[in-house]
């Protein structure tokens, strides 16, 4: 969210930009038939249009479900909180909650945030995007 | 598919190895005992075989043929198929295909996996998938399913272990299965978390395995004597995509899978004398109780609770112990399902025989892949 995070490796920097206004997470739009998705889709799956603009999506969503993940391969850091949220124009998108799992809750209102979650190969920091208590 | 000018298909032989872990052996050396078993059970001759079908997810090229020129038989047509968890119970659609259209009168389905050789942890998945980019473990998948059906049907965390501890009791009885021991509740819930609120017994090992089934045409059954299992419906169906949103609580690729099948077949839920089905983590089990409509929806651990679906109930589910206890080497599972129902349907399970089983189902289905429910599903329902 600030100049720190334009440092950072991100993991798949197609998915999200950093604004100035905040981050933000990126989809696409079928021109042909209007169909949204996340990721952007190189064709779409509606009408096979390869037509598809990025498309910046809404930062606000709903927290589905989540799990503590305590095991997973090397990299990450463990333990995190991986969740699938639902944003307001239907994508469902999944993502690392930066939150202390006391502080989650099924069906919450959360927001998009940028962060470290894990290091490469070379042990340098990767972040992503994820999401955090509105 | 219909069956109208299909002949019947029958498993005239089975072949299962206990399921563990055995670094020092190669696939091949761990898959031709069960081959090898499921031939000799059969009674048919090696030069019978028309055809070979074999399912393996992580076991690489040609592993059909590496398996069988151990035992010598070869020249056939050989088929590799990998499905991810359903690898297997595909490649026993794919043979029971090849008999039913009169292509052949004779195959071997066989699976094999060795997952030893990715030493430890969770399993390997697809790097490709920008969900398993951003930190998607299989575990986690199924911990949000179970987290949200808590949610939905206040299920809580103790009865969600329930369901370990009946997979263990039945896995006890089973000289084959991975985990030969009970495990109490206390046990379940004290583990080291794995992906909350999973514990390490609310999740299936990791480990190496093979399972082997001859089947035949009725023609060539009824020459064996004795052989009466038939294959009365089998179905492949994999996920509808979506990037939007999913009822997670409702597992509509088994559940389309099951009404294919069970139409198929010609019965209904009821008439299921024994099932082995998916149970990978606890909350799969009580899901696919329902997707499969053996209880209604939000009625699962009512149905657990029970006892029905454990031996001596009214529908025992995975009296091997499931993919929990049995263990599930991946592409191993559909036909280690297969010879658990055959045997059931044979009367010949042991300590953990489903008195009178008549109908059974198998069911494998997964594979973690972005936007779908799974990859892939397979059901077979086996009648006698
Ligand atoms: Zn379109």
């Amino acid at each position: 969210m600030t100049a720190d995070t334009d440092l950072l490796k991100l993991i798949n920097p197609a998915l999200v930009e950093a604004a100035a206004s905040g981050p933000r997470l990126l989809g696409g739009a079928c021109r042909a038939c209007g169909a949204r998705s996340f990721p952007r889709a190189a064709v779409c799956t509606d009408c096979l249009s390869i037509d598809v603009e990025t498309l910046a999506l809404p930062s606000e969503g709903r927290l589905y479900s989540y799990s503590v993940v305590h095991q997973a391969p090397k990299g990450w850091d463990v333990p995190y909180v991986l969740g699938y949220v639902d944003l307001p124009d239907g994508l469902r998108v999944l993502a690392h909650i930066a939150a202390p799992p006391a502080a989650i809750a099924i069906d919450q209102q959360v927001r998009l945030a940028l962060g470290v979650v894990g290091t490469d190969a070379a042990g340098a920091p990767l972040s992503t995007y994820t999401f955090v208590p509105a | 598919m219909t069956s109208n000018a299909l002949r019947e298909v029958r498993v005239v032989g089975t072949g299962l190895i206990p399921f563990g872990k055995f670094p020092d052996q190669t696939l091949a050396e761990i898959a031709w005992p069960a081959v090898r078993e499921a031939i000799l059970e059969s009674g048919v001759k090696p030069k019978e075989i028309g055809g070979v079908f074999c399912g393996t997810a992580l076991g690489g090229m040609l592993a059909g043929q590496r398996i069988m020129k151990t035992l010598g038989i070869s020249g056939m047509p050989i088929i590799n198929v990998e499905n991810a968890c359903s690898s297997s119970s595909s490649a026993l659609s794919l043979g029971w295909l090849s008999v039913a259209s009169g292509q052949h009168d004779v195959v071997v389905v066989v699976g094999a996996e060795k997952l030893t050789k990715f030493g430890g942890g969770t399993l390997p998945l697809e790097r490709e998938d920008w969900e398993v980019n951003q930190g998607m473990v299989m575990p986690a998948l199924y911990a949000m399913r179970a987290r949200r059906y808590m949610h939905e049907y206040g299920l809580t965390e103790t009865q969600l272990a329930e369901v370990a501890v009946k997979a263990h009791e039945h896995g006890a009885l089973n000289p084959n299965a991975q985990i030969k021991k009970r495990v109490s509740l206390d046990e379940v819930m004290a583990a080291r978390p794995v992906t909350e609120p999973f514990t390490l017994w609310h999740c299936c090992p990791t480990g190496d395995g093979a399972a082997a089934v001859v089947l035949a045409s009725a023609d060539v059954a009824r020459r064996l004597e004795g052989k009466d299992v038939r294959i009365a419906a089998s179905e492949v169906t994999s996920g509808l995509y979506t990037d939007h949103f999913r009822d997670m609580t409702w597992p509509e690729l088994t559940a389309r899978g099951a009404r294919g099948a069970f139409e198929m077949a010609g019965i209904g839920p009821e008439d299921v004398d024994v099932a082995e089905i998916h149970d990978a983590f606890t909350i799969a089990e009580l899901m696919y109780y329902e997707a499969f409509g053996f209880c209604g929806r939000g009625e699962a651990y009512g149905l657990l609770k029970s006892g029905a679906t454990s031996l001596g109930g009214s529908i025992p589910v995975n009296p091997s112990g499931g993919l929990l206890s049995r263990g599930h080497p991946i592409g191993a599972t559909g036909v280690a399902q297969a010879v658990e129902v055959t045997r059931q349907l044979e009367g010949r399970a042991g300590a953990h025989q489903v008195e009178g089983a008549k109908v059974g189902v198998t069911h494998a289905t997964g594979g973690g892949i972005a936007g779908l429910d799974h990859g892939a599903c397979s059901i077979h329902v086996f009648a006698r």
